[in-house]
């Protein structure tokens, strides 16, 4: 009798174990589609100042955005159409404009807070521009 | 002196000492060890005239008029490097150098999250400057009226003792010259032609470098440096240098 409750006992563990870690496999393993989140590489800016980053699974994937959240009102979705316009400045954001429709202190943080969020500058630039390089060589 | 003379003085045998007298002699004792080691490495008695490092001097008492200083609002750095572009124009500055430069703190957010926090450097132009201090050949010093650390090129030897002494890395060995070379807060190339303002601070997009006349009390530096509730820190304070670039984040 005792030996039973044993077995039980260690089978239920073993099952509940097992349980587990394929919850945490099958979360990892959740794909990012790049049809329904948008293109996973992180997009950088260089102008009007050297660097900022946007990654559209923190916007999409993460933070359940949709495309048209942001396009095509906010954000043209050709590569470098923002870049190229004289008034994708800070100045535009505080009023709203750009990533300033969302980032103003109610929906997400400010636009004139928590800077270095986004701007990750020469040094980030260079750091991400590393890992990408890093990931292509190893592929 | 006789010994009969003798026998009849006080003895000075550990015998006839009170121990008011011993407790005495051994905090001179300490006192003495702990003065020699100036305090700083191991001090068995209390430092009298200790006071807050305090690293903002008191109103008044600031040792040149005009007293430059800088005021770095070191959460708003982005690191653009506009500043470095502007110097290395304004100045010449050879790609193996910098006279300014910007580093980066990273602090996790754990998850695999960091803040990154950017902090401009440069020469902080020290009232009591290392590198002038150890410089064989006065070929660099400070200067009486501005306090700024000039260099000389041509008296420099290039021993690269200063390079060594400088708590802030702020010089470099500039091979064209065959001399260090140094942030001198523009005042060759600006300052001395009647600017107002070094080729950084001017060209920082987001105000994060702020130059003035700290012995000025209607100046920005001034009135940033002494605002209340304000947290002032400068880099390395315990180098006793006393440096003139001051960083906060208000």
């Amino acid at each position: 009798m005792k030996n039973i409750l044993l077995v039980v006992v260690f089978a239920t563990c073993l099952l509940s174990g097992a349980m587990l870690f394929a919850a945490g496999e099958a979360k990892d393993k959740e794909v990012y589609d790049e049809d329904a989140y948008g293109p996973q590489a992180p997009i950088v800016w260089v102008t009007p100042v050297k660097s900022v980053v946007f990654e559209h699974k923190i916007h999409t994937m993460d933070a359940g955005l949709d495309c048209d959240s942001c396009h095509d009102e906010l954000f043209e979705m050709e590569s470098g159409a923002a870049e190229a316009k004289d008034d994708f400045t800070m100045a535009s954001l505080y009023k709203g404009g750009y990533c300033g429709s969302c980032h103003d202190g109610s929906t997400a943080f400010a636009s004139n807070t928590r800077c270095t969020a986004c701007h990750i500058g020469v040094r980030g630039h260079a750091r991400l521009q590393g890992e990408t390089a890093s990931a292509e060589k190893s592929r | 002196m006789k010994i009969d003379d003798l026998e009849q003085m006080e003895s000075e045998d550990l015998h006839s000492l009170h121990s008011a007298e011993r407790r005495k002699f051994l905090k001179l004792g300490l006192a003495v060890t702990g003065m020699y080691l100036g305090g700083s490495i191991l001090s068995l008695t209390s430092v009298k005239n200790a006071y807050g490092s305090d690293v903002v001097p008191e109103i008044g008492k600031y040792p040149y008029n005009p007293h430059y200083s800088m005021v770095i609002r070191e959460k708003l750095c982005i690191d653009c490097e506009r500043c470095k572009d502007a110097c290395v124009k304004t100045n010449h500055v050879p790609s193996y150098g910098f006279r300014t430069t910007i580093l980066e703190k990273r602090r996790s957010l754990g998850e695999n999250k960091f803040e990154t926090t950017f902090m401009p450097v440069l020469c902080n132009h020290c009232n009591r400057p290392p590198c002038v201090r150890v410089c064989p050949t006065t070929a660099t010093w400070k200067d009486e009226k501005t306090g700024i650390v000039t260099m000389n090129p041509a008296r420099c030897i290039g021993c690269k003792t200063c390079m060594t002494a400088c708590p802030y890395n702020a010089r470099y060995f500039k091979e064209e010259d065959r001399a260090v070379d140094k942030c001198d807060f523009c005042f060759l190339a600006r300052l001395s032609k009647g600017e107002k303002t070094t080729a950084c601070a001017e060209a920082c997009p987001a105000d994060v470098r702020v130059f003035g006349n700290l012995a000025d009390s209607s100046s920005r530096v001034f009135k940033l440096v002494h605002a209340p509730e304000t947290m002032v820190w400068v880099l390395r304070p315990e180098t006793g240098a006393i440096p003139n670039v001051f960083y906060i984040n208000s």
